[in-house]
């Protein structure tokens, strides 16, 4: 769907008017007045390098140079001059600058912790930290950059308080939930709205179609180059977030790119290759130990033994060892940035392959992009950003599916090799006794002849335009465009034995998606006041977005040689498909921030939402906040509390989001296409709501900000309640008037928590190249708990066996199955109560990270915890790994622990063929505990002596070996506990179905700037 | 060159400040505001403007005949559980809810017993939507009009009266609705009413269809051989008598040369074929049955599995033993939906049928030479050994009939339903009577306060 003509219209008119147009004033060419200066440390009078210096009202800037000078061209007359840096509190100063002639502005900037002297992103602006009142967490893009994944989200995980990341499946370039202050939606995304640059772009999980439902999904981040990104901002509670309106209550993850600095051309390159291997092994039984087992639940049964002590235990073949492999890691980066005072650039590209652990899966992407400031005139500035990447994406059929390669290598029994004699790949399919149901295909087969590969090109720019009439008032106007291309292709071939492929002589699908966002907005500025006396920020504008969204998709079976692997050559069509669908978002939005003395501090702001997707009585959503801040130290009555402990604000907030990821026409009642033979047909699909419309969250946050000790520890700590009402369900209907369900908003759910984070300094250096250490630690709790549902019923998962639930008095994804109440040491008979019973929840009590970095001298060391306590883990493998030997799968090594005579007292029931012995039934006996400490990572790094490249103008040259996921401390019996099979589902969470396992990761990495 | 830049960009700059930028803004936002939140849909049609004419009309009665290829329907669960909970077929996958069914301990909250409701009433009410709109419209030829009503009413019968098997008394649903609150009012219709509903739907079918030769959709002779299936599992065997006895004489089906042409992998049609659904390659139209009954080594799922006892009744020389049932290895699985990618069209009437309830029908009105004669005409086909009528009593033959008709329609999920009609269900599985009907879902009676659940449950 393209632009509406009117729009395009004026655009072009816009463009071609202007140049026709005459001044009305100012007929001769203005004149230059010259401002230089130099910026010191008040503490011991060093100079201050790399701090910005600004033209207030104008778009000039400068950075200051190793000797801490600058200067800056100006329009003649007063000008304020302000100059900030991170780590000192930022100055500024009126001064008259005289027409061609030079004017001396010194500076003198006092230390501050770093965090407090951050500019933090907000939507459609920036704020100081000591201005803020909401509940901000800004993560750096160092923090992000060099981790063995592919996408910023994951490397995020454990660095944000209140921002919990789950890596769902090791798989490469997929299968990241992130979750902001708790999940709230159950039919609804969950996903924070990703705003780059300004264009927010859509995080749903991609739709894939050629993957069962609930498995892992691609979602659009991953194309970013974390390499990229100059800072991730994470707007968390309703006051920063509302300014987003319908989109805001998962909060806003805001990214920003990096752009050029004037000076002199700055080439960089970082490059870093390693090896991945399986972080954890799964302890399954060899074969005499399944022999053994297997052969002694047939003799409890009084059935025939089917497998013979020495020749069938005479090798055993480890299928864990046979699928996974070492898989290297490569990235390279490289870019070029700089330019003048009127025109600054950042180019950079990289390259990025990770190549898998399980046999048949990689990762690579590419990425280039451009961004460029152009400063017209000292009114007018340009901003363009412009990203392309292309992943390829080699995927394995995993979680959720019986045909997956984890899945068959768990299952196969160790008695079966993996190639026959002849070299041909072996298949359970003939060998195994009569009484199976289950034929486990060979892993490695599948490995070797199936192909899923996924191509995924993105195309996300902007270009932004700043018009600056004076000190005060700004225009800005951007045009933002997010496209997305995503083909997958799968080729499942007849040479597996027992898959489904086999029986129909070949599968093969290909499938395109076209994604297309495109976003226009412009809103005015209005900045007045000093940050002495009072001062008044007022932001309002509007904005258009048009989405659509449109896929297609064959498949074909039956294919006359395995060497054609695409739908082309397929015997018969079976499949075809395709969906276009769209949605428009209109916007008003308004914001205003005062402040007294920067002691007292109030912001309010609303937003006005329209959506195509709601139904039409509620078409229009209104999103509105409020917030106060107060720097508490900064009081006369607190005397001279603020020398002595630091800056201390106090702030709270209070306001309303949405969520309005429904279904584009969830709203309409509809007729379908529903065929018979060959004949076209249409048959009813949907029951109409005309009332549908966004979730809704209220929210409020109180909060401390505290600096003691000069600014050498920082503490930000908030504590919020969220609740999230007209969940958007389907609510259930009498299936017995033609429709079970229809969309409706009913259900609350409350998320109510603490958030801490600590940065510490705790050891300063003496003398440059002495010892230091810093900390930084954040720790997360969350209360989650559905409060209301529809009639009360609970909302079950997708998970057919029906395990987790959404009920009211319980958290979203508590299980839900019989209670295990031992082994009955008489009989070796698990015992069960006869109810389901509320059996735990999967979301944890607590998460967080613990990061230290020590330096000396040239050498830096740095090492990062990640953790996560009380999360429940539902280890559905146990299902088949765990069954008292009903199954034929391979099992754990502690079903060894089975009871054999009565008196025995264990959790282990009786080995039994048949499935006497209870063993196979679905019941918390197979729920664990989820918690775990992680060493995610230690870095040592060594700063090349600056005179050893220097004579090549190799400069910031730096050396790094690094270890990721190094050991997981953890009770879980899976490989990982942080997993989640059901990746896209927001009821099932915490389930293991042989999902992928995470890697352990060595990289040797390069970096230096030219 | 950077002075006459600089007057030039300073020149723009201050036009656009004036007169162009802001203005034009803003209005390219309200500009676009005109419809810009009525997105339209490309993949459906609102449901008031879907039946509007002949062809749309004709459109929603192939629709609502997709209903009948639905997984829950005959695409798979309805010719499965129909074995599955009976001695004919046990479950050998892995599922919970065919476990339960296979038990005969079903759980009220059971997906695949909610899913059969569902689709049946999903099922009626497209029917229902037909029969409202079309007596709406008036650019449509009475002619064509009661040929497509009729079409709905044979499927609203059929629909109901697989409900009222297996679960009892049911809620009757003549009209669509747009009120989500239309469950306050719905009950259960007690057995005979739901009858009665199902015999006078097949009497406005039968006056208004006058197609007699189409077997994939509904005609004549599928309204008289519904009629006679319904009136048998009513207990009226006079009237089964004659209904099967007009299907026999007043149409030109016969008996399929040999079995197995029923189940054909192409589809073929046979003489024998009163009523099919359609299966295709395509994905929505597939059925499934030979999907879930075939081993794993040949491709399928190997969900259920016909039993040993099944495999014992067949006499060895019985050629629907073979095709029925086969061996991969010394597995043994059901062979009698041969095609791996789902095409063969599922006989939901065929003559067999109607052969075997006609001579239930007239042994029960003890006209047992004539019932044997009708018992022998399906053993010939299959090469089984003929019943002889000899010194046999009445219920001697109507239980070689009954047995006769597990071989006859093994597989096609007909013996549990026959079980339960003939009220020897319980005896014959060993289980307590009240399992003899499904639980109304339970999900189902959570928003519709007037149900009440089957005893047992």
């Amino acid at each position: 769907m393209s632009l509406p003509r009117s729009i395009w219209k004026i655009a072009i008119a816009v463009c071609l008017a202007a140049p026709f147009a005459q001044a009305n004033a100012q007929g001769t060419t203005p004149g230059v007045a010259i401002v230089r200066g130099v910026v010191s440390d008040s503490t011991n009078h060093a100079p201050v390098i790399g701090a910005q210096v600004i033209a207030v009202g104008t778009t000039r800037g400068a950075l200051t140079d190793t000797a801490g000078a600058y200067t800056l061209r100006v329009p003649p007359g007063a000008v304020t001059i302000r100059v900030q840096r991170i780590g000192f509190a930022p100055s500024q100063r009126t001064v008259n600058a005289t027409l061609d002639g030079t004017t001396t502005a010194d500076f003198v900037l006092r230390p501050v912790s770093t965090v407090l002297s951050e500019v933090v992103v907000t939507g459609y602006g920036t704020q100081n930290r000591a201005q803020v009142t909401g509940a901000v967490t800004q993560v750096d893009g160092q923090d992000v950059q060099n981790q063995p994944v592919a996408g910023v989200d994951g490397a995020l995980q454990g660095k944000a308080a209140g921002v919990q990341v789950s890596q769902n499946s090791g798989e490469p370039g997929t299968g990241i939930s992130v979750r902001v202050r708790g999940a709230s939606s159950l039919s609804a995304s969950n996903q924070p709205l990703y705003v780059v640059d300004g264009v927010p772009i859509a995080n749903d999980p991609l739709a894939q179609q050629l993957f069962p439902a609930g498995s892992e999904a691609p979602t659009a981040i991953t194309g970013l180059d974390p390499n990229e990104i100059e800072s991730i901002t994470v707007l968390k509670d309703a006051a920063s977030a509302a300014i987003y309106g319908s989109r805001a209550s998962n909060g806003v993850v805001m990214i920003t790119t990096k752009r050029g600095q004037a000076g002199k051309a700055k080439f960089s390159v970082d490059l870093s290759t390693g090896i991945q291997n399986a972080a954890t092994k799964l302890k399954l039984m060899n074969a005499t130990q399944y022999v053994t087992y297997m052969n002694e639940g047939a003799v409890n049964d009084g059935d025939g033994i089917q497998f013979f002590a020495g020749i069938d235990d005479a090798t055993s073949t480890d299928w864990q060892d046979a699928i996974f492999r070492t898989g290297p890691i490569q990235n390279l980066h490289m870019g070029v940035s700089g330019g003048t005072d009127a025109l600054r650039y950042n180019v950079e590209g990289s390259f990025f392959k990770q190549t898998g652990i399980v046999i048949g899966s990689a990762y690579s992407r590419a990425n280039a992009r451009v961004n460029v400031d152009y400063d017209a005139t000292p009114k007018f500035s340009l901003k363009t950003s412009l990203g392309l990447s292309r992943e390829n994406n080699d995927r394995i059929e995993g979680n959720n599916s019986n045909d997956g390669i984890v899945t068959n290598a768990i299952g196969q029994p160790a008695v079966y090799h993996v190639r026959n004699p002849d070299g041909s790949f072996t298949s359970t399919a003939d060998t195994t006794p009569s009484n199976n149901s289950e034929v486990y295909s060979n892993p490695v087969a599948i490995g070797t002849y199936d192909r899923l590969p996924d191509v995924t090109d993105h195309l996300l720019g902007n270009i932004q335009g700043d018009y600056i009439f004076n000190s005060h008032l700004t225009l800005t106007g951007s045009a933002g465009v997010d496209i997305l291309h995503d083909n997958e292709n799968q080729w499942r071939s007849p040479l597996v034995i027992g898959n489904y492929a086999y029986g129909a002589h070949g599968v093969a699908m290909t499938t395109f998606d076209n994604t297309n966002h495109y976003l226009l907005q412009s809103y005015l500025t209005y900045q007045g006041g000093s940050e002495a006396g009072s001062s008044l920020t007022v932001v309002g504008g509007g904005s258009i977005e048009y989405n659509n969204e449109e896929s297609s998709l064959l498949r074909g079976e039956g294919f006359s040689s395995p060497e054609f692997q695409y739908v082309g050559s397929a015997t018969n069509l079976v499949d075809f498909g395709g969906i276009p669908t769209a949605n428009n978002l209109e916007s008003f939005f308004g914001r205003a921030n005062y402040s007294y003395k920067g002691r007292y501090l109030l912001q309010g702001s609303l937003r006005a939402d329209g959506s195509s997707r709601f139904g039409i009585n509620n078409r229009w959503g209104y999103f509105p906040a409020i917030s106060a801040g107060w720097v508490l130290s900064d009081e006369p009555f607190m005397g001279n509390f603020s020398d002595r402990f630091g800056q201390l604000k106090l702030r709270g907030s209070f306001g309303k989001t949405g969520n309005q990821s429904i279904p584009n026409f969830a709203a309409l009642a509809t007729y379908g296409p529903a065929n018979y033979g060959g004949t076209p047909g249409i048959a009813p699909l949907a029951f109409a709501n005309p009332n549908l419309k966004w979730e809704s969250t209220n929210e409020w946050d109180a909060g401390i900000d505290w600096y003691p000790f000069g600014g050498r520890i920082s503490i930000i700590a908030d504590y919020y309640h969220k609740l999230t009402s007209d969940l958007l369900t389907r609510r259930q209907l009498p299936c017995t008037i033609g429709y079970c369900s229809y969309f409706d908003n009913i259900g609350n759910v409350l998320n109510r928590g603490f958030e801490f984070g600590l940065n510490t300094v705790n050891i300063k250096p003496s003398s440059r190249g002495g010892f230091s250490w810093n900390t930084d630690f954040n720790i997360s709790f969350n209360h989650n708990e559905v409060t209301k549902l529809n009639a009360d019923q609970p909302v079950l998962g997708d998970n057919y066996r029906d395990i987790s639930r959404a009920a009211v008095g319980q958290p979203i994804g508590e299980f839900y199955v019989l209670h295990f109440k031992g082994v009955d040491p008489a009989t070796g008979d698990a015992m069960y109560s006869d109810d389901r019973i509320n059996a735990g929840n999967p979301q944890p009590k607590f998460f967080g990270g613990l990061g230290n970095t020590v330096g000396y001298k040239n050498f830096e060391l740095r090492g990062f915890l990640e953790f996560s306590h009380g999360a429940k883990v539902f280890n559905l493998m146990r299902i088949f790994a765990d069954d008292g030997g009903y199954s034929y799968d391979n099992k754990f090594t502690y079903a060894l622990n089975r009871w054999q005579q009565p008196g025995d007292i264990t959790d282990e029931p009786r080995a039994s063929f048949d499935g006497t012995s209870g063993g196979r039934v679905i019941s918390d006996r197979f729920i664990e505990d989820g918690s775990y400490l992680r060493i995610q990572e230690i870095t040592v790094s060594w700063r090349l002596p600056a005179g050893l490249f220097a004579a090549r103008g190799l400069t910031n040259a730096k050396l790094y070996v690094s270890g990721h996921n190094l050991h997981n401390f953890t009770k879980y019996t899976g490989y990982d506990p942080d997993v989640n099979s059901n990746g896209t589902s927001n009821i099932d969470l915490g389930t293991d179905y042989y999902a992928y396992p995470r890697a352990r990761t060595f990289t040797f990495g390069l970096s230096g700037d030219f | 060159m950077t002075n006459r830049l600089y007057d030039f960009s300073s020149r723009m700059a201050t036009a656009m400040r004036n007169r162009i930028l802001m203005p034009a803004l803003l209005l390219a936002i309200v500009a676009g505001c005109n419809g810009l939140l009525d997105v339209k849909s490309k993949d459906t049609i609102p449901t008031e403007s879907a039946i509007t004419d002949s062809t749309s009309a004709r459109a929603a009665i192939a629709g609502m005949y997709h209903g009948l290829q639905s997984l829950s329907s005959y695409g798979s669960d309805l010719p499965e559980v129909g074995d599955l909970s009976s001695d004919n077929a046990e479950f050998s996958g892995t599922s919970t809810s065919y476990g339960e069914i296979d038990d005969n301990i079903i759980s009220a909250a059971n997906t695949s017993v909610l899913n059969i409701w569902a689709q049946a009433y999903d099922n009626i009410n497209r029917a229902n939507e037909i029969l409202d709109k079309l007596g709406a419209l008036t650019n449509l030829d009475p002619a064509t009009r009661d040929e497509l009503q009729g079409e709905a009413y044979f499927v609203r019968a059929l629909m109901l009266h697989d409900l009222v098997k297996y679960f009892g008394d049911v809620p009757i649903r003549l009209h669509p609705t747009t009120d989500p609150n239309a469950g306050a009012t719905i009950t259960r219709a007690p057995v005979s009413a739901v009858y009665d509903q199902i015999l006078a739907d097949l009497d406005s079918a039968a006056s208004r269809i006058s197609d007699s030769s189409s077997t994939t959709t509904a005609s004549g002779g599928a309204v008289r051989a519904l009629r006679a299936r319904v009136l048998l599992y009513r207990g009226d065997y006079v009237n089964a008598e004659i209904e099967a006895h007009a299907v026999e004489s007043d149409f030109t089906y016969d008996l399929a040369a040999n079995y197995s042409d029923l189940y054909s992998a192409t589809g073929n049609s046979t003489p024998e074929d009163i009523f099919k659904v359609i299966a295709t390659v395509h994905s929505d139209q597939q059925s499934f049955l030979s999907y879930d009954y075939f081993a794993k080594a040949l491709g399928g799922t190997y969900l259920l599995r016909p039993t040993s006892n099944l495999l014992a009744a067949y006499d060895t020389a019985d050629l629907r033993g073979k095709w029925n049932i086969s061996f991969a290895g010394s597995r043994r699985y059901g062979s009698k939906y041969r095609s791996i990618t789902g095409t063969e069209n599922f006989p939901v009437l065929r003559l067999g049928e109607i052969i075997l309830i006609r001579a239930e029908a007239l042994a029960r009105t003890n006209h047992l030479p004539e019932a044997v004669a009708e018992m022998n005409r399906t053993q010939a086909r299959a090469n089984a050994p003929l019943f002889v009528l000899g010194s046999n009593n009445q219920q001697q033959v109507i239980d070689a009939i009954v047995a006769e008709r597990r071989l006859e329609m093994a597989l096609e999920g007909d013996r549990w339903p026959d079980l339960v009609r003939l009220g020897t269900a319980a005896t014959v599985m060993d289980i307590d009577p009240t399992q003899t009907l499904y639980p109304i879902p339970q999900s189902e009676i959570d928003v519709t306060p007037g149900l009440t659940q089957n005893p047992g449950y």
